[in-house]
């Protein structure tokens, strides 16, 4: 059997018709070998002789001969020589002659390379018990015809024949094209004459060069356990293959490649975009201010004598306010017997209204804030009382206020570096120099009382005080202070054994 | 911490080599099936090519593609994509006086550019990185070799004979496409 190629069109000239052909030999020759052959349809007028002309469509080049093939008898030309370009389209003409006289002609034309139909391969088939194998030889497949990635466009086919009925298979071509190709036809009919074809499909359903059919008789000797042994063999093999998923799913796990865990802390935690937009500072830290003050108190004897001659004892009871300052008040009325430098206020409403005064320290150094303080408002009707009671700190590690406690007379000395101390006075004349024993340097001169009675002497942090002179200071006695306090006067007050209660302002000199 | 994303890099590069050779073992067993389909429309079109011998004209095929001189895979991919871009546009032009089907153009065309987007993404990766090669000066060739085409056309005013003469070019472009797929190899 050999492949044939049929031109696209036929056309021929007179009244016979040719039938021109393009046949390729079987490949057992091994050479790729390309004949054309043509047959007349006619048989009325029969031409003695042919010749063949040829030429391609990709150039406008003339027809030329076949030199094998003028004026020849036979009806077909080897052209194996001739058309070599398998990526061409070839025309050829071909000639009828009688005599000298053109009887027919026919042209047609062929594109080789995707019209040639592949030659079936060689094969054997042997008859087992249960099955019939079909060997493929590829070795007998042209090598420049088909290479392994023409055959996969290829369908290999093998017709299998009972009687009327073909089946076809379809087996997977795989491996090198060189090997032998096997393959097992089962599910046979016990005693039944089976024959195999095999062919390669080409591209053009129309061109199927099929191979010739080779027959034997299925005679089957005894049944087979196969199918209960490929079905054990299946489970093993699916158990095999879920243990390979399992341990792999298992090994990824371990490595870490899979399924990992994220357990951070929570201060690792940067998926809330309010921490990155607004970072949370921390939280400020309460800073409280604790002063441990140590109080020494007497037992105040409470006993309901509201005489003003009574006594009242010297309450040293410092507070502290929410300045910082702590509070040395001289409390009480010191009586005429026993009179001291320090000027008395009224007791009554002391505690009401005691004047900040600085914590008395080695470095006495607390700023007080100038500006109005409880004396302030109380000052403002020219000189007044002094409000501010000096409360010694018993603890106080300056020993600037001391008292004296004499017989019949008090003297306190204070250390005014300690203390804030207003004094009022209206009279001009009144002039109050303020000395400090201890700093020498810082002076604090008194000026006319005329000054705002809002200025006050702060201990500034430059370390300025007053200077402070005991004969400005007098006592006030008790018998002689006014109930009221808005009865303060900016005169003197005589107390008569010589002592007056001045009040003066301060100003501070830089 | 080291040894874990050394084994993960070691696997991914792994795993990206064995996806890079599918991508070009996948890319030609996908070259092959559309030539051969296209083929098989082509030869589907009716012609008499031995009726047009006289409008035949030779238009310059580039010598590289004729005798399928052995090609790199990456300039492989460049021809075959200028290839299948040239014939694409000569075949969206006007076939009115051939009587040829449009649902079988239409088919040619379909696959024709189904064939382009599989090359598109190793054709744009190989842009990037390309030096002058060999392939370069071969699209030039190919250029001009389907300017003539077009300009054939042209002057023959789009008629049969002009248009099956250039069918035996496609033809013949196909059978070239087929040999230059037989270069995307691994």
């Amino acid at each position: 059997m050999v492949g044939t190629l049929i031109p696209q069109e036929v056309s021929s000239i007179g009244e016979n018709h040719f039938s021109l052909i393009y046949i390729f030999p079987p490949m057992r020759f091994r050479n790729l070998q390309s004949i054309l052959s043509w047959e007349l349809k006619n048989h009325s007028v029969v031409p003695t002789h042919y010749t063949l002309w040829y030429t391609i469509m990709s150039k406008p080049e003339d027809m030329k001969v076949v030199k094998d093939c003028i004026n020849i008898t036979r009806s077909f030309c080897d052209l194996t020589h001739v058309w070599v370009n398998t990526t061409d389209m070839y025309v050829s003409r071909v000639v009828g002659f009688r005599e000298k006289a053109e009887l027919v002609s026919c042209m047609g034309s062929f594109f080789l390379e995707s019209d040639r139909p592949l030659d079936p391969p060689e094969f054997e088939i042997v008859s087992f018990t249960n099955h019939i194998s079909v060997n493929v030889k590829f070795q007998s497949v042209d090598p420049r015809i088909l290479n392994e990635e023409e055959l996969q466009f290829y369908l290999a086919f093998i017709e299998e024949h009972e009687g009327n009925s073909v089946k076809r298979h379809q087996p997977q071509i795989t491996g090198n094209i060189t090997e032998n190709f096997n393959y097992v036809i089962d599910k046979l009919i016990p005693n039944t004459n089976y024959c195999v074809s095999v062919y390669f499909e080409p591209k053009d359903p129309r061109k199927i060069n099929r191979s010739p059919l080779k027959c034997t008789l299925f005679q089957p000797r005894r049944e087979s356990e196969s199918s209960e042994s490929a079905t054990i063999g299946g489970i093993i093999t699916l158990f095999l293959i879920t243990a390979v998923f399992i341990s792999t799913v298992m090994i990824l796990k371990r490595i870490g490649y899979i399924c990992l865990r994220n357990d951070f802390p929570k201060v690792l935690n940067f998926r809330k975009l309010s921490i990155w937009v607004f970072p949370e500072l921390p939280p400020l830290e309460k800073v409280a201010t604790v002063e441990v003050i140590h109080i020494n108190r007497k037992k105040k004897v409470w006993n309901y004598n509201y005489d003003d001659e009574s006594d009242v004892e010297n309450e040293a009871a410092p507070c502290v306010n929410s300045g910082g300052y702590t509070k040395h008040g001289l409390m009480g009325r010191l009586c005429p017997a026993s009179t001291t430098s320090a000027s008395l206020e009224d007791c009554s409403d002391h505690s009401a209204e005691e004047p900040y005064l600085p914590e008395p320290k080695g470095d006495a150094e607390t700023p007080m804030a100038p500006g109005p303080g409880p004396w302030q408002s109380e000052g403002t009707s020219g000189g007044y009382q002094t409000r501010g009671t000096l409360q010694q700190d018993p603890t106080s590690e300056e020993d600037s206020d001391s008292t004296e406690r004499s017989e019949g007379r008090i003297v306190f000395n204070v250390n005014l570096n300690s203390v804030c101390v207003r004094a009022l006075e209206d009279d001009k004349d009144s002039e109050v120099t303020l000395m400090s024993p201890s700093r020498p340097e810082e002076t604090v001169v008194l000026e006319d009382l005329n000054e705002t009675e809002s200025s006050l002497l702060v201990a500034s942090e430059e370390r300025t005080h007053l200077p402070f002179t005991d004969p400005s200071m007098e006592c006030l006695r008790p018998q002689d202070a006014p109930s009221d306090q808005s009865d303060t006067s900016e005169s003197d007050v005589d107390m008569g054994d010589g002592y007056i209660v001045r009040q003066v302002n301060l100003k501070k000199f830089n | 911490m080291t040894y874990r994303c050394l084994l993960q890099m070691v696997l991914l590069l792994c795993f990206s080599t064995t996806a890079l050779s599918m991508n070009y073992s996948l890319l030609r067993f996908q070259q092959r099936k559309s030539v051969a389909v296209c083929q098989k429309l082509l030869r589907q079109l009716p012609s008499t090519p031995q009726h047009c011998l006289e409008v035949r004209m030779d238009f310059q095929v580039p010598e590289e593609i004729k005798q399928a001189q052995q090609f790199r895979k990456e300039d492989a991919v460049l021809v075959i994509y200028e290839m299948l871009q040239q014939i694409f546009s000569i075949l969206t032009r006007d076939f009115s006086s051939t009587g040829w089907s449009e649902t079988i153009i239409e088919d040619l065309l379909v696959e024709l550019h189904g064939q382009m987007n599989h090359l598109e993404p190793i054709q744009k990766e190989i842009m990037l990185k390309k030096n002058c090669t060999t392939g370069d000066m071969t699209v030039l060739h190919l250029k001009k070799y389907y300017f003539n085409l077009g300009q054939y056309l042209k002057s023959m005013e789009y008629n049969s004979c002009a248009w099956t003469v250039v069918r035996v070019q496609m033809l013949m472009n196909f059978s070239f496409l087929k040999s230059l797929t037989g270069y995307l190899h691994d």
